[in-house]
């Protein structure tokens, strides 16, 4: 019988990584010291539905961090290929709330999320793991 | 004399069962159970989608051979109940030679996408483009409205739950936008609001086909009734007295959520993730390759009939399949995951047809060839031939009659 091993954190990435299970809200600092909170409006994540992510960036302090532009990108390095969408961040819901549209996930395995974020003249960037 | 008993032996010995299913494994058989199939979601973008009244008027359309240029040819030509809703040909034949395979209809009112490249993104869109399509039905637009509005049952059924027809006497025979170019001439012609009125007429049409279908759900089958138990801690081996499935089944079983991986896209309770992916399917002979959802996208994005349209009861906010698609070059030569349940009753397969049994399809995914447009996601996996026939056992272990009241899967009765 297969026996899924536990997911090592040893994907080497510019950005820091932060692992996740099926819980639908994970934190993970940047690469230029924010951090970075996500919270899912389907919990648990699951497969096949397409669903929404609140993005709440904050910088050390704990202050928002507004008027990020994102990019959001990712896959399933295992299977070579991408996301089944194309995910946009469409709206700030608040200083530093971002909404996130467009979610979905099509297969069990591990999934990984890069985000891309544009600060004014700053670029800073992060990126998670998700095993479904 | 020895050699040839142990190869006897090897060869009708039963095969080695996994001694339990893990926790994980567990779980993800309980996922393929009809058990955890949520309730049948709303089409927001069609007000008629659970509308009894549209259901049956869209049962008598599905039925019905005048939708169709020659008057032979209704949905039903291609979608054959007793087929588990398809025709049992390579390729379907409608008005003329048409071009892809008929996929089967039970279930797929929970799909986001329609076509083997998601060229639409509702039922009810799907439902329509056959009708214009000359190599399908192919009746047109006007046709199709001309025969709502003068047939005085359809006149009856469609004005109480969608109001007023027009009057067929103000319609050309043949106008549409997609028809010859008479056709397209004569829906030039006609008053912008007539031909809005038509559109919005011919897009009802297509809500109450979908309607209809979204009665065509799947049945129990023996694999649900596994799942279920096997999703009772008990025991220390999975294979129980009682159990539904043979040695061979649950052997076939752990390959597909296991070694053969078939389970990464054919997830879920309809065994399908309902997205699209490139598996190094070769075309025809003779024929270029598919370019597959790389085009589907675009077209559903085109489509007059789509989530965002003018003809669609959605908000904008309710679209997000399609405002998200994805659409980029990854996509070439990718085709739509169908559901495997009662997959042993709808031979040949994939989008045209082109592997006449299951032990084509089960021998293709094993040596995973190169795609010849794209790339193939899946890789080899290396499996016995017995391996493979216990795929094909388990594949048998999906077989239900749909859970559908009778009457929805035979003409309507007058």
């Amino acid at each position: 019988m297969n026996c899924r091993l536990p997911i090592a954190l040893t994907l080497l990435l510019a950005s820091v990584l932060a692992w996740a299970g099926e819980q639908a809200e994970f934190s993970v600092v940047t690469e230029a010291g924010n951090r970075l909170h996500i919270s899912s409006d389907l919990s648990p994540l699951t497969i096949n539905r397409i669903h929404s992510w609140q993005l709440r960036l904050t910088d050390a302090d704990g202050a928002p961090v507004t008027g990020a532009l994102f990019e959001v990108l990712g896959g399933m390095p295992e299977h070579d290929h991408g996301l089944p969408t194309r995910p946009e961040v469409t709206a700030e819901l608040e200083p530093g709330v971002y909404l996130l549209q467009g979610v979905r996930f099509h297969m069990p395995g591990r999934w990984l999320f890069e985000f891309g974020m544009t600060l004014g003249e700053d670029i800073d960037g992060a990126a998670i793991e998700i095993e479904l | 004399m020895l050699i040839a008993a142990a190869v006897l032996v090897w060869l009708l010995a039963p095969p080695p069962l996994p001694e339990r299913w893990t926790e994980s494994e567990t779980a993800l058989i309980s996922s393929l159970s009809l058990s955890a199939l949520p309730p049948l979601p709303p089409d927001s973008s069609n007000s008629a989608a659970d509308d009894e009244r549209a259901a049956a008027l869209g049962h008598r359309l599905f039925f019905d051979p005048r939708l169709s240029a020659n008057g032979a040819v209704s949905c039903a030509s291609c979608h054959r109940p007793e087929l588990s809703f398809t025709d049992g040909l390579p390729i379907a034949v409608g008005t003329g030679p048409g071009r892809r395979h008929t996929p089967g209809l039970i279930g797929t009112a929970y799909s986001p996408w329609f076509y083997w490249d998601g060229r639409r993104d509702s039922q009810w869109a799907q439902a329509l483009t056959p009708l214009e399509t000359h190599f399908e039905q192919g009746a047109g637009r006007t046709a199709i409205v001309r025969l709502l509005a003068s047939d005085p049952d359809y006149k009856t059924m469609y004005e109480e739950i969608f109001g007023s027809l027009p009057d067929p006497a103000r319609l050309p025979e043949s106008a549409s936008p997609l028809g010859d170019e008479p056709g397209r001439r004569n829906w030039r012609m006609l008053d912008p609001d007539l031909r809005f009125k038509i559109s919005s007429t011919f897009a009802n049409a297509g809500k109450s086909l979908a309607a209809y279908q979204r009665k065509l759900l799947p049945g129990r089958s023996r694999f649900d009734d596994y799942a279920d138990a096997a999703a009772i801690p008990q025991g220390d081996t999975h294979h129980r007295p009682g159990d539904t499935l043979s040695r061979d089944e649950i052997a076939g079983l752990d390959l597909f959520i296991g070694a053969a991986q078939c389970v990464n896209c054919h997830n879920g309770p309809l065994f399908t993730n309902h997205d699209f992916h490139n598996t190094g399917i070769l075309p025809v002979l003779g024929q270029l390759p598919s370019v597959g959802r790389f085009d589907g996208v675009r077209l559903a994005r085109d489509d007059p009939f789509n989530c965002l349209g003018e003809f669609s009861d959605a908000a904008p906010g309710q679209c997000a399949e399609l405002r998200f698609a994805r659409f980029d070059n990854e996509l070439t030569g990718a085709h739509r995951t169908p559901g495997l349940r009662n997959v042993t009753l709808t031979a040949p397969y994939m989008h045209t047809g082109q592997m006449g049994t299951l032990a084509e399809v089960l021998q293709h995914y094993d040596e995973a060839p190169t795609s010849m447009l794209g790339h193939n996601e899946a890789k080899p996996l290396g499996l016995s031939s017995r391996q493979l026939r216990q795929l094909e056992a388990f594949l048998h272990s999906l077989e239900a009659a749909p859970a559908a009241a009778a009457e929805w899967l035979r003409p309507p009765q007058h």
